[in-house]
């Protein structure tokens, strides 16, 4: 009966496109904030290798503190809720939405506003910073496409911010 | 043309005039000048009017530290900037400059009264004229000053331009690029270092675009430096201030040169993240003092040659020198070269180097040395000046228009200052010079003290027969401070250059004392015979120069001013009405008003709706965290004051929250899902304080525990259905749960789907009511609520906002944290004790509830009011007193907290923090509001179905 109720997104579906960048809303996925005292139990719990360089990505899990993970999934299938174990698994699918910032000025609408040196963040990469006042997760899939990850409330205004960059 | 532009040489482009005006007045200038150079070429000195005495001022530098030529530029409604430096503004056609400070006319202004008081304005007037009487000061003195004070307009209109903002990183910034700046950058050249040069002119160049010879040079390098992928070079760009860990602030102005605006940003703000910091900041020429050196006429001799070889243009045609220092000879020189006619050289030393004698006489110049300027004679413009030999020589006149000061330089120390580098003084130069850096920054060029113009005299106020407290002679121009000003300081027992800064506003101006700081060092060094370096110095601070709002506004403005939450469902609310108001971040449905119904008319409807049948609430904005782990239960048992160990899973509690203070913070229902995951619910303005002091205590204080906590706040869309006919709405619509009152108690939580959507779904309320509050994942909130709203059409569901919540709550005597709390008040206080678990062993703030002003009688306690009429509503934070008959002050014991009228009660209610108030029910208290005094009876809190009959049904 869900595919009868409409998602109802805070940014546009039809991408912004200026030049050299284009901004899009990545499609639905789910998200677990994988919290844990050691990687190894979660790394058992899910059957998975979990990176352990803060930044790193590996196999969809993006580690994001000393304990802390991301684990972003296109697939819906069921993950372990780690009953009884030290460790923490916590549906956010729908905390955040995506924004693909894709093109050679990618970097560069970024930085209008994120106070991260892009030009030493490695593709593959992922990281919880700040775009402004606003916190996102950016993550680095090319040279010149991002993921950025933000709360939904404050999507729109991020929208507007980033849009208004490209266009000048 | 009026003949001051040469014949040939400068860097303006002969082939292309430009059309602008000043004062209305229209004239020519080239591509390539500036505001000053054009003017200058029409023969015009006279550029404004000073701040205090109103005296004509000219020009007296040619770039950013120029302090006189102040004037406005109008590009249009909204964009009027004032205070702008002739030297700075670069012509463009159609190019609108006024001046300012003047009235009616720069020519003829009528606060040049000032100048002939000027005896009567001594440093420290103002201070010490208008102390008394006091009651003169808001009505008469202030206005009055602050009419006279001030230079330029303010901006009236909002500003329509866009101003853009970035970040940057880079291994070496360089601040300045003349040679010394060109040749740290060149030596980057083929490296993998990413160099950023910032240069505020709107060329490379420095004082090399002053000097013909070295331009060759300067065309090679900045071709190379523009090849070079590793090199940004950004102009017309001014660092203006240097912050912690090489953070540097710079504005870059992209439009204001333009003679079309184009859709762009007008400036962008850069905040540049440095390796390294290289400053070539350069050196700024020193004045020298003497009566009447702020003649328009008057200016640096630097200044003079730059107009001549850059702009092509002679500041006079007959132009004298007064010099302390080697540079200003070699600059007449230049001049001369040139084709400016010299009058004369006069310098204030008895001998000079022999080569500097041989290239005057070759020149034809009249030299006079061993003597000084001792007068000048023309108002708006120099026409003469007289000069006076220290051995006894008469006095004599020199024709001149314009004549030029070499006091020699003062390297620009600002942006070391910024970053909090030593200084110290040197004596041969006269000057404070960098030390020791305080970052990972050096100083190349002459900021560093390192320059080739010869050598000079340092010297306070040149020699003089006249009266030194008759005598004009300025130290601080566009503060119009004088040589006198400051000797009168000192006599009045100023010792510290940071004092006597502050009692004569030395340097105090927006030029922040480029050109009077160090002549007013000397003269208080002379006045109390002390060493330079005995009297201190003064510190620069950002900005550099002046910057606008906008550029460090950036985009904050309008839609992007700061995020506005909205959730999921505001969508809908907009569509259908709502008055909106704000929450913290997030913005709120308050009401949603039917045609022409005014706030009290539609709250009233809605909250008879929720209590006949049934009402539907955005609460998507409460905040919620999910606590997983083994001991979640037992770090909620550390953190609530009630008991959260023996919580069944799928059941609901209230929990209360105080800080170490045993102050209430916070509260929020929240439900156990399992048996280490629990759902929280915090009050939407606590939401992030609430997750960070709970991940503060458990970093801090509970390490060993295995729980982690996870803002699930915008996880999940909540709506909450409230009203008798709550139940029969959601029932067709949920799968997977038993919504029967025996299966799904109140406070429960039951897991399951709603349309399909997997749903957490609590059964709890926060009106009395039968109700739940469906969580659904975020977005489906508005697809779920559409549903309902179809669905309940049969039961003529009716949308609520926060207004009506909060009249619902307080019916019930449910308090919101934050309004019927304020930081001081205990969970005994707001009648929460039942809340507090007795027989725990510790919690948050259960020490702080030992304490002896806790435990004390007479605190204020929160009670409800019934007015004695029903019909008053009182006012929330009217105070309230037990004698109404006493004199004012009155002894208030407390105020009205929450107050509504209850349409269900068909009367007011409030609820209020009083002294004792617990052991006053019954008693008639006093509320004074404006026009009459109130009277209303204590009673409790709960003012509606205090059985909670309706709850459990």
């Amino acid at each position: 009966m869900s595919e009868l109720l409409n998602r109802n997104e805070p940014v546009p579906q039809a991408p912004y496109i200026a030049t050299g960048v284009t901004i899009s809303l990545a499609s639905p996925m789910k998200r677990y904030s994988l919290r844990a005292r050691e990687a190894r139990t979660l790394e058992s719990l899910l059957n998975v290798t979990v990176p352990k360089n803060i930044g790193a990505i590996e196999g969809g899990i993006a580690c994001l503190g000393p304990d802390e993970w991301l684990l972003r999934v296109d697939a819906d299938a069921p993950v372990p809720t780690g009953a009884g174990l030290p460790v923490a698994v916590t549906d956010i699918s729908e905390r955040s939405i995506c924004l693909i910032v894709e093109g050679p000025r990618a970097s560069e609408i970024l930085m209008s506003g994120c106070p991260l040196d892009l030009d030493n963040f490695a593709v593959g990469r992922a990281t919880r910073t700040i775009y402004e006042t606003v916190e996102i997760i950016i993550i680095r899939e090319a040279e010149d496409r991002y993921q950025v990850e933000v709360w939904r409330s404050f999507a729109s205004w991020l929208w507007t911010a980033l849009t208004n960059a490209a266009c000048h | 043309m009026s003949g001051f532009r040469l014949k040939t040489g400068g860097r303006v482009d002969r082939s292309r005039s430009v059309q602008f005006s000043f004062d209305g007045k229209s004239y020519q200038g080239l591509a390539g000048d500036t505001l000053a150079s054009a003017l200058l070429a029409n023969g015009v000195m006279l550029f404004g009017r000073s701040f205090k005495y109103h005296r004509p001022r000219g020009l007296m530098a040619a770039g950013s530290e120029e302090p006189n030529a102040l004037i406005s530029v109008d590009r249009g409604p909204g964009r009027f900037t004032p205070n702008l430096r002739a030297t700075g503004v670069e012509i463009h056609d159609g190019l609108k400059a006024v001046s300012q400070n003047r009235w009616p006319s720069l020519a003829t202004d009528f606060g040049a009264i000032n100048d002939r008081l000027g005896m009567f304005l001594p440093a420290g007037f103002y201070n010490k004229t208008f102390m008394w009487p006091r009651s003169f000061w808001d009505k008469v003195y202030e206005p009055a000053i602050r009419k006279m004070a001030g230079l330029g307009d303010a901006p009236t209109e909002e500003d329509p331009d866009h101003y853009a903002s970035t970040y940057a990183h880079c291994d070496l910034l360089i601040v300045g690029a003349g040679p010394a700046g060109i040749d740290a950058a060149l030596a980057y050249l083929g490296s993998n270092k990413r160099v950023i040069l910032i240069e505020e002119q709107d060329e490379l160049g420095g004082g090399a675009l002053a000097d013909p010879s070295l331009w060759p040079w300067l065309e090679r390098s900045n071709t190379a430096l523009i090849d070079a992928p590793n090199i940004t070079i950004m102009t017309r760009t001014t660092a203006f201030g240097y912050y912690h860990d090489n953070f540097i602030g710079a504005v870059q102005r992209l439009t204001d040169h333009l003679s079309t605006l184009g859709d762009g940003p007008r400036e962008k703000l850069w905040r540049i993240r440095a390796t390294e910091v290289v400053l070539a900041q350069g050196a700024i020429e020193r004045p020298l003092v003497f009566d009447g050196n702020d003649t328009p006429g008057v200016m640096l001799s630097s200044a003079a040659m730059v107009f001549a070889n850059r702009y092509g243009v002679a500041v006079g045609k007959s132009v004298a020198l007064m010099a302390s220092h080697d540079s200003g000879w070699h600059d007449v020189f230049a001049m001369a070269k040139a084709g400016v006619g010299i009058s004369a050289i006069i310098d204030v030393r008895e001998s000079v180097d022999e080569a500097l004698m041989d290239e005057a006489s070759r020149l034809g110049i009249d030299v006079h040395l061993n003597h000084s300027v001792t007068g000048v004679i023309g108002r708006q413009r120099v026409s003469s000046i007289q000069i006076y030999g220290s051995e006894g020589q008469k006095g004599r006149r020199i024709v001149c228009d314009a004549l030029l000061m070499a006091g020699g330089w003062t390297p620009s120390v600002h942006l070391w200052s910024h970053s909090k580098g030593s200084l110290k003084w040197r004596d041969d130069l006269g000057a404070y010079v960098p030390d020791q850096p305080n970052e990972n920054a050096r100083c190349v060029g002459a900021c560093s003290g390192d320059w080739s113009h010869g050598n000079g005299k340092v010297i306070d106020v040149l020699p003089t027969p006249k009266d030194q407290s008759r005598i004009k002679a300025f130290v601080d121009f566009q503060n119009d401070v004088t040589a006198k000003d400051i000797l009168l300081a000192v006599r009045e027992g100023f010792r510290s250059i940071e004092h006597i800064k502050r009692y004569t506003t030395n340097g105090m101006a927006t030029d922040q004392g480029k050109t009077s700081n160090l002549n007013g060092l000397q003269i208080a060094s002379s006045a109390l015979t002390k060493p330079v370096p005995e009297i201190g110095l003064t510190s620069f601070r950002p900005p550099y120069t002046p910057q606008t709002f906008g550029a460090l506004a950036g985009h904050a403005k309008g839609a992007l001013f700061q995020p506005t939450r909205t959730t999921n469902i505001d969508s809908w609310a907009e569509a259908n009405g709502a008055v909106f108001e704000l929450v913290a971040q997030w913005r709120r449905a308050r009401y949603f008003p039917k045609s022409d119904e005014d706030m009290h008319a539609a709250v009233n409807r809605e909250c008879v709706a929720v209590r006949q049948s049934v009402g539907i609430f955005d609460a998507s904005t409460l905040g919620k965290i999910e606590v997983v782990g083994p001991d979640a239960a037992e770090f909620l048992n550390r953190m609530y004051t009630n008991p959260w160990k023996a919580l069944e899973p799928s059941r609901c509690r209230y929990g209360l929250l105080l800080k170490e203070d045993g102050f209430i913070t916070d509260d929020g229902v929240s439900a156990r899902l399992a048996p280490d995951r629990f759902h929280l619910t915090t009050t939407t303005g606590g939401a992030a304080r609430v997750l960070n002091m709970m991940e503060d205590y458990l970093q801090t204080e509970w390490p060993d525990l295995d729980v982690w906590l996870t803002s699930t706040t915008e996880q999940y869309a909540v709506i909450a259905l409230q009203g008798p006919n709550a139940r029969k709405l959601l029932e067709p619509l949920v799968d997977g749960i038993d919504l029967s009152s025996e299966a799904f108690p109140h406070m429960a939580i039951r897991e399951g789907t709603i349309c399909g959507i997997p749903t957490r779904l609590f059964r709890v309320s926060f009106t009395g009511e039968l109700g739940f509050e469906i969580n659904v994942p975020t977005a489906y909130g508005r697809a779920v609520w559409e549903r309902l709203m179809a669905e309940g059409a049969k039961y003529d569901i009716t949308p609520y906002g926060t207004e009506t919540m909060h009249v619902l709550r307080a019916e019930k005597g449910f308090i919101i944290v934050g309004q019927d709390t304020d930081g001081t008040v205990t969970p005994f206080d707001a009648g929460l004790d039942w809340a507090v678990g007795k027989k725990k062993p510790d919690f948050v703030g259960k020490r702080s509830m030992a304490r002896p002003d806790i435990i004390a009688l007479g605190r204020k306690q929160l009670v409800g009011l019934l007015t004695d009429d029903p019909n008053v509503v009182l006012e929330e934070g009217a105070q309230i007193v037990a004698d109404p008959n006493q004199p004012i002050p009155m002894t208030m014991i407390g105020h009205v907290t929450s107050a509504y009228w209850s349409e269900t009660l068909g009367r007011s209610i409030a609820f209020a923090l009083v002294a004792g108030g617990h052991g006053m029910t019954g008693d008639t208290l006093h509320i004074p509001m404006p026009g009459k005094i109130y009277t209303a009876k204590v009673s409790g809190v709960v003012f509606y179905d205090p059985e909670g009959a309706r709850l459990h049904v």
